[in-house]
């Protein structure tokens, strides 16, 4: 064990009522985090029983201090290398379950060890100071994900945007135009939710959609798409192997949305035709597509909850498959009479 | 009838279930599976595997009567009350959905 040891650096960070201590001995690790969590970011604690990750700094995978038990069961893997000039998050993983305790096993990149119901994750990356801010960011997410589910706040793989209270959620993987439709909507008005990772929670008659700010990712393509975007300024928008990367209120008269009811659910996919247009989608199609995007089992009970949250979701929402066509900028005049209908 | 269920996965329906042993046999879900219904269709997420399921009407009625309580004679009784469809279908198709939902796990089976 080579872990070097430096004054800690303890940062503070509430979401929604949830406190989270990030605890790190490496400026390294320390800068990305506070970046990423900019928007959440307090000076005290107020909880006496906050979640807190600890993410240190190795020099060699052996100085991973974890040791997996016998009773260790695999719960998730998937192979390869890590890929050469796609995005920095994908990467092979094991994941494991170990007497309570998962660990996401990143090969050369390193190990996650999340004990939700100690409300702890520790993270250990080999030679961080390698790595892409994206990437330390990813992994912090992954853990503070985890941890995020046993206090009842529930990350969606899917973009999201907030008007006249009413919630908009955009999932899906890359590729889709998920991305893409979000910010025909961010333009034209829309409040800004996330990029990525928006919050669920169970607000007992409905779910609330929470707000997770964070850098907006795009491709080059998608750049092409705004005029805005393909004259910001390096400054503005800046480079982020393989995309680019930039802040919403950077760009657009926009502020970050409160809290609000979701209202709508889009499924985006590209079609090649002049025209987008709206399907309806039944309700059990949409919670299938859901699932993927926002559900893994690995704490039984945690999963049944999240399982309730999403088809309470579903139930309160229109789903719609979204065909994305070619007048990309139009999309707002698309989905105003949908919210309209909903307030 | 047909199609009663859409699974994630792929498999092959086993006949497990004897024809003669209908009026003894009843169906219960497991515990693990969380199940909820959306406009006359239900989703099963299994919380063991980390798959789920789509049923059709048909499929929900029967998932909704695998109380452990009816058996398979009286669901079938329940299926042809509800749908139209000829009784020696809606047979093919509960016994067929039954051992689907037995061999992924999803039900057991108790001779009474």
């Amino acid at each position: 064990m080579t872990v070097v040891e430096r004054p800690l650096s303890e940062l503070h960070f509430s979401l929604y009522g949830t406190q989270v201590r990030y605890v790190t001995a490496s400026p390294v690790l320390a800068t990305p985090v506070n970046e990423f969590l900019r928007h959440f970011r307090q000076e005290v604690l107020q909880s006496s029983v906050p979640l807190t990750l600890y993410f240190h700094a190795v020099d060699h995978r052996a100085d991973i201090p974890v040791i997996i038990s016998s009773s260790a069961h695999q719960l998730a893997i998937k192979i390869g290398a890590a890929g050469e000039g796609g995005p920095e998050t994908d990467l092979p993983y094991e994941v494991i379950l170990d007497d309570g305790r998962l660990i996401a096993d990143f090969f050369g990149v390193g190990v996650l060890v999340v004990d939700s119901a100690k409300g702890r994750a520790d993270g250990y990356l080999i030679n961080p100071q390698m790595m892409p801010d994206g990437l330390i960011e990813y992994l912090f997410h992954l853990a503070l994900t985890e941890l995020l589910r046993r206090r009842g706040l529930y990350t969606i793989h899917a973009t999201a945007l907030e008007k006249n209270g009413r919630g908009v959620l955009i999932p899906g993987n890359s590729g889709r135009g998920k991305t893409t439709s979000f910010l025909s909507l961010l333009r034209s008005g829309y409040r800004y939710l996330s990029d990525d990772h928006p919050l669920l929670r169970d607000a007992g008659t409905h779910i609330d959609l929470l707000p997770f700010p964070i850098k907006i990712n795009v491709t080059e393509q998608t750049v092409g798409f705004f005029p805005e975007l393909r004259t910001a300024s390096a400054e503005v928008l800046q480079p982020r192997f393989p995309k680019r990367a930039f802040y919403a209120e950077d760009l657009y008269p926009t502020s970050t949305g409160d809290c609000c009811r979701p209202a709508l659910v889009l499924f985006p996919h590209v079609i090649d035709a002049p025209h987008s247009h709206l399907e309806l989608l039944p309700k059990s199609r949409a919670l299938e597509i859901l699932l993927p995007q926002a559900l893994l089992v690995y704490d039984s009970e945690v999963a049944k909850r999240e399982f309730q949250v999403l088809a309470k979701l579903i139930k309160q929402v229109d789903c719609y498959r979204l065909h994305f066509g070619r007048d990309i900028l139009e999309l707002p005049q698309l989905i105003a009479p949908l919210l309209e209908e909903r307030m | 009838m047909s199609d009663t269920l859409r699974a994630r996965s792929t498999y092959t329906a086993v006949s497990h279930l004897d024809p003669t042993l209908l009026h003894q046999v009843v169906l219960m879900k497991n515990p693990d599976v969380q199940a909820t219904n959306m406009d006359g269709e239900t989703v099963l997420l299994d919380l063991s595997t980390g798959r789920y399921y789509t049923l059709n009407q048909a499929g929900s009625l029967i998932w909704e009567l695998c109380t452990g309580k009816q058996t398979i004679s009286d669901i079938h009784t329940a299926l042809c009350n509800r749908f139209e469809v000829l009784p020696e279908r809606a047979l093919d198709d509960l016994v067929i959905l039954a051992n689907q939902l037995t061999q992924e796990g999803l039900l057991q089976q108790e001779r009474r």
